[in-house]
């Protein structure tokens, strides 16, 4: 899954990866150097925590993406089996492709997961 | 004419504004001078890009010279920048009723109401083209669903006992003014109802939520609270939007200060550029900086 995530990361506009538990505890990651990696994966899980809340509670089911938009980059999540994959976008990043070239790496890493 | 002409285009060189460039564009047209009508709108256009009615004059233009294409596209640039634009969606209904595309002629007239309800032209124009759709009998309901359906009039989006301490004293526009914007967005295909939120959850202003506005504004300041500490993570400041999916609908929101959130529940698949672009530009009507 490390290979999987290195491989995500040379995708132009990925600043870094990582996958999480729904609880927000990192499973695999591949951030830069330095990253707080326990801290993110925390940030992530209460943010998917919100986010489930808010989509039972608005009665548009299961949770299934979501999306952080700064002035300097962001963040997309996408579901990736029974895990989460986060993808860190750079300043540079173009979001629509992104998201589409991201997807089958989410598909890859939910096969490894379910295995 | 032409002192008037002259007067305008130094006032426009000394104090440049959207409405001198306009008056000055029709001035050039009236002195049958397209081509210099054409460079003014076009100069207009990039120092005032907001400016709608600078595309509808260049869509005249272009359509008075038989450029039907350019002339849509202008009229598409003009109702994009300016979403109460009368002057463009009417052009843009009459263009495609010609063309015999009455759904987005009938996009079009709808559009007016939203900012204009009830406005005569408008609605016969809708009345003919259901018509002409061969629904004569449903064409009277039709047109008066029309006026049910579209959203409440300007202003009436409810804005909220409070609201108005919310929002910085500089939008000392009208309610209705100030809520036009908000109104076209909850007008647009695919949302369901939106929410200006304050960061303590509580609602500004909402539209088309029946009875969840409160529970989506806490949400969408918690949730806020929790994209803002998830983007200091990485070292980013300044949180701008957020999206939430799920399996039947989305959350969007965008927020444009410190102060305002503004969430948007709407369909999935409904397209989030142009959501954002017509919410920023109801947070700025709300007094967003």
């Amino acid at each position: 899954m490390q290979e999987i995530l290195e491989k995500l990361n040379r995708v132009r506009g990925v600043g870094g990866s990582l996958v999480l538990s729904p609880d927000g505890l990192p499973m695999v990651t591949a951030l830069r150097q330095g990253s707080d990696e326990a801290g993110i994966a925390a940030s992530l899980g209460n943010l998917l925590e919100q986010a489930t809340r808010l989509c039972e509670s608005l009665g548009i089911g299961k949770a299934k993406a979501a999306q952080v938009l700064a002035a300097q980059g962001g963040l997309v999540v996408l579901p990736a089996g029974p895990a989460y994959l986060a993808i860190l976008m750079d300043p540079s990043a173009n979001l629509a492709l992104l998201q589409l070239e991201a997807r089958p790496f989410a598909d890859r890493l939910a096969q490894r997961l379910s295995l | 004419m032409e002192s008037e002409f002259e007067r305008l285009r130094k006032k426009v060189e000394n104090y440049p504004s959207a409405s001198a460039y306009n008056r000055l564009a029709e001035l050039a047209r009236l002195n049958q001078d397209d081509a210099e009508a054409e460079r003014i709108c076009q100069r207009c256009a990039k120092e005032f890009p907001r400016n709608g009615q600078a595309y509808v004059i260049l869509a005249e233009i272009a359509l008075a010279a038989g450029r039907k294409d350019d002339g849509l596209k202008h009229l598409h640039n003009a109702v994009e920048r300016d979403t109460r634009s009368y002057a463009g969606h009417r052009l843009l209904a009459d263009a495609y009723a010609a063309d015999g595309n009455t759904g987005k002629a009938l996009h079009h007239l709808r559009q007016i109401l939203v900012f204009k309800p009830n406005d005569p032209t408008a609605v016969q124009k809708m009345e003919a083209l259901s018509r002409a759709a061969g629904g004569a009998a449903a064409a009277p309901a039709m047109a008066s669903s029309m006026r049910r359906s579209t959203p409440p009039p300007l202003g009436t989006a409810t804005l909220t006992p409070g609201a108005l301490a919310t929002i910085p004293a500089k939008a000392a526009a009208s309610p209705s003014t100030r809520t036009a914007a908000f109104t076209a967005l909850c007008a647009e295909p695919g949302v369901r109802g939106a929410v200006v939120a304050d960061n303590q959850g509580r609602v500004v202003v909402t539209h088309g939520l029946d009875g969840k506005a409160d529970l989506l504004a806490a949400l969408a300041a918690e949730i806020t609270g929790a994209a803002t500490a998830t983007a200091k993570q990485l070292g980013q400041e300044q949180l701008a939007s957020w999206l939430i999916e799920g399996e039947r609908g989305q959350v969007l929101a965008f927020k444009r200060d410190q102060v305002l959130t503004l969430a948007v529940l709407a369909d999935t698949g409904v397209r989030a550029a142009l959501l954002e672009l017509r919410a920023r530009q109801a947070l700025i009507d709300l007094g967003g900086t």
